[in-house]
């Protein structure tokens, strides 16, 4: 069921777009009146027409062959409660929190509770481990490979984001790297 | 200057232990480099570039090419032990590499693959040497008809992928040259797809998805697997074990094939090594007994991606030595790094400078050699982690995935398309379509694109006439009956059932 939910979305997704999203900006005077020029919305806009008659297809296939499937029904209950979407849920927030957060709070706080979820016992040990490996993965990619890694906006995180750089400025400048 | 006294002059160079010594570090930086997610071969050559500022120009060269050539081979590492490439030709080697890894044979895809890479590197470095200028202008004959119907070769592993998904196949794939669409047009810049979202005017980032797709569905679909899962444990026992001499020897006509394919496509300006490794698995996939065992866990899958990556990258450097055209991002990188040393690339390289071609194809032979020796060590400590509990495992692969995907173009929208790709990827194999397809239509969408509009302006909107040149003719001809055999003979066996 839940296949054939995301085709008819995915088929009806594609049909917006064929006829709202394909071009967003009016196409240059010149492109318009040029017939030797292979236009913007071409391309996309087949694409699209093969993947609406496939789908299309696939729909009536999935329909076919779980006609007579008493087990073809969605359990939403059962889906909203699973580990998965709570792992969905954190991967989309740790996207979200790192601009404001920055990366040392939303390494941490990923680390650890993507830890328990994945059914980690030792609150402890998990702590240490996240703050542990939020240090080497900031050495390995902010100090050696000089990646900057998102301070955050929070003022009290940033501020705690500039000291940390502060402190390996300093560092760096002692043993003339 | 002979080629004799090419070949002895460059390896001349490489006596100098300074020399060497700087080849031996390079070799472990970029092998590093090229393992961590995010940090694409470009990238690493760019973070190379410090320590050459201070080098003679040939050792400078000889540097940046051994960072280029192992931080390609270090992609192979993290793609197969994690699933997340390190550089976006290294895709395709997780569709076999991991599944191997996964049933504890990750020392035999680390061997097959670093082993692999070397010969590619080899016989492309070779290549170089001996028909740089051959190569380059045949190179540079090729329309942009020839490369569409190159790329188009490339799709039309398509209906191969999965045979006995054929049509969910083959949607995964034009959604994936849908998604190329996303952005500005090629040809005239006009806004597509982008639903209002400034972040996606420029188009979807290739590491960010990648990332997403592999790395982070693989860790969500093992969050599932642990629904009842407490404690801990290992994620699979690691094996070091190396291939036998024998599955060597099974594989050596891939190997021969897929260095020559990965060197041709290295040289074609804007091709580079991600399209070589996509279209030697596609075409080692048609060419196999067995494709139907393509992306269970199979050397040759492994083999044939990493062999025309390396290759890709001796390809390279053919018209950036011998033309002054970078065949990509990161011999535009090394290009410039040359150009403020005073050497003049070009044509008259040859007969005013030859020691750069020599000391070039020196480094990148020593460099596939040392390489295999080096990238073993450092593959065998990554490999240690795959017996850390995966409660650990897991989260540090999510984290390594929004550092690589932000690390690309220190950008929280590629982290926010890197978590959408994954809940995507995840979605995609809920619904039995194939990931592998999508990415191979995502690759390839963009060149496809681009030469077809050229080719059809270059050719005043005559369709036929776009494929009248032997090279795209033949091409589209031979692509078409590889993208309509594998229907036609499942409906064969239909009937025949």
């Amino acid at each position: 069921m839940f296949e054939l939910i995301c085709n008819i979305l995915l088929w009806l997704g594609l049909l917006y777009a064929y006829f709202f999203n394909v071009l967003e900006a009016p196409i240059p005077d010149r492109t318009a009146r040029n017939p030797y020029t292979l236009k913007p919305d071409v391309w996309p806009k087949a694409i699209i027409i093969l993947l609406l008659i496939c789908i299309a297809v696939n729909i009536i296939n999935i329909i076919r062959k779980n006609r007579n499937n008493p087990e073809f029904h969605l359990d939403a209950l059962m889906c909203i409660r699973s580990r998965l979407v709570i792992g969905i849920a954190l991967v989309v927030a740790a996207s979200f929190i790192l601009e404001p957060l920055g990366y040392m709070a939303t390494c941490c706080l990923v680390l650890f509770f993507y830890g328990l979820l994945l059914g980690q016992t030792h609150v402890i040990r998990l702590a240490i481990f996240s703050v542990l490996v939020t240090i080497v993965l900031y050495v390995v990619f902010s100090v050696l490979l000089s990646v900057n890694l998102p301070r955050g906006t929070i003022p009290e995180l940033r501020n705690f984001s500039l000291y940390v750089e502060s402190i390996v400025a300093s560092a760096k400048s002692a043993i003339g790297m | 200057m002979s080629t004799w006294e090419l070949f002895t002059s460059g390896f001349s160079v490489l006596m100098d232990p300074y020399t060497f010594l700087m080849v031996v570090f390079a070799i472990v930086v970029g092998t590093i480099f090229g393992a961590l997610p995010g940090v694409s071969a470009t990238m690493a050559v760019a973070l190379g570039l410090p320590f050459t500022y201070s080098m003679a120009p040939v050792p400078a060269i000889v540097f940046l090419v051994a960072v280029y050539c192992s931080s390609i081979t270090g992609g192979s590492i993290t793609a197969i032990l994690f699933k997340i490439p390190g550089v976006p030709s290294s895709a395709p080697t997780t569709f076999d590499g991991y599944p191997m890894a996964q049933r504890g044979e990750a020392g035999k895809a680390l061997g097959i693959a670093l082993g692999s890479s070397a010969i590619g590197g080899l016989v492309s470095a070779l290549a170089m040497l001996t028909l740089s200028p051959q190569l380059t202008q045949a190179a540079l004959s090729f329309s942009p008809s020839d490369i569409f119907a190159i790329t188009f070769m490339g799709l039309s592993i398509l209906t191969c992928l999965d045979s006995k998904n054929i049509l969910r196949t083959l949607i995964s794939g034009l959604l994936g040259l849908l998604l190329a669409c996303v952005g500005q047009d090629p040809m005239y810049a006009v806004q597509r797809l982008t639903f209002g979202s400034g972040e996606l005017i420029a188009g979807l980032e290739m590491i960010p998805v990648l990332i997403g797709i592999f790395a982070v569905t693989e860790v969500l679909k093992q969050t599932k697997k642990r629904e009842t899962f407490k404690g801990e444990e290992g994620t699979a026992s690691v094996n070091t074990k190396m291939p036998s001499f024998k599955e060597w020897w099974g594989i050596k006509w891939l190997l021969a094939r897929c260095s020559v394919i990965g060197t041709v496509i290295g040289i074609l300006p804007g091709a580079g090594a991600t399209i070589a490794s996509f279209l030697c698995y596609s075409t080692e996939t048609k060419l196999s007994k067995h494709p139907e065992k393509f992306g269970t866990g199979i050397i040759d899958g492994v083999a044939a991606s990493e062999t025309a990556n390396n290759a890709a990258t001796g390809g390279a450097m053919v018209p950036l030595l011998s033309l002054g055209i970078p065949g990509g991002n990161a011999a535009a990188v090394m290009m410039s790094a040359l150009v403020l040393k005073g050497v003049q690339l070009g044509p008259l390289l040859l007969v005013n400078q030859p020691e750069y071609l020599s000391a070039t194809f020196a480094s990148m032979v020593i460099t596939n050699i040392l390489m295999v020796v080096v990238a073993i060590g450092i593959a065998k400590v990554f490999a240690q982690i795959l017996a850390v509990p995966y409660s650990y495992l897991g989260p540090i692969i999510i984290m390594l995935a929004i550092i690589g995907a932000y690390a690309t173009n220190m950008s929280i929208a590629d982290v926010k398309i890197m978590a959408i790709a994954g809940v995507i990827g995840l979605i995609i194999s809920a619904c039995h379509f194939n990931s592998a397809a999508l990415i191979l239509g995502l690759v390839l969408g963009v060149i496809c694109e681009g030469n077809f509009s050229r080719a059809y302006t270059i050719n005043r909107a005559d369709v036929i006439g776009m494929f009248s040149r032997p090279v795209a003719g033949s091409l589209m001809v031979i692509s078409i009956l590889l993208l309509v055999w594998p229907v036609v003979s499942s409906l064969f066996k239909k009937k025949e059932a």
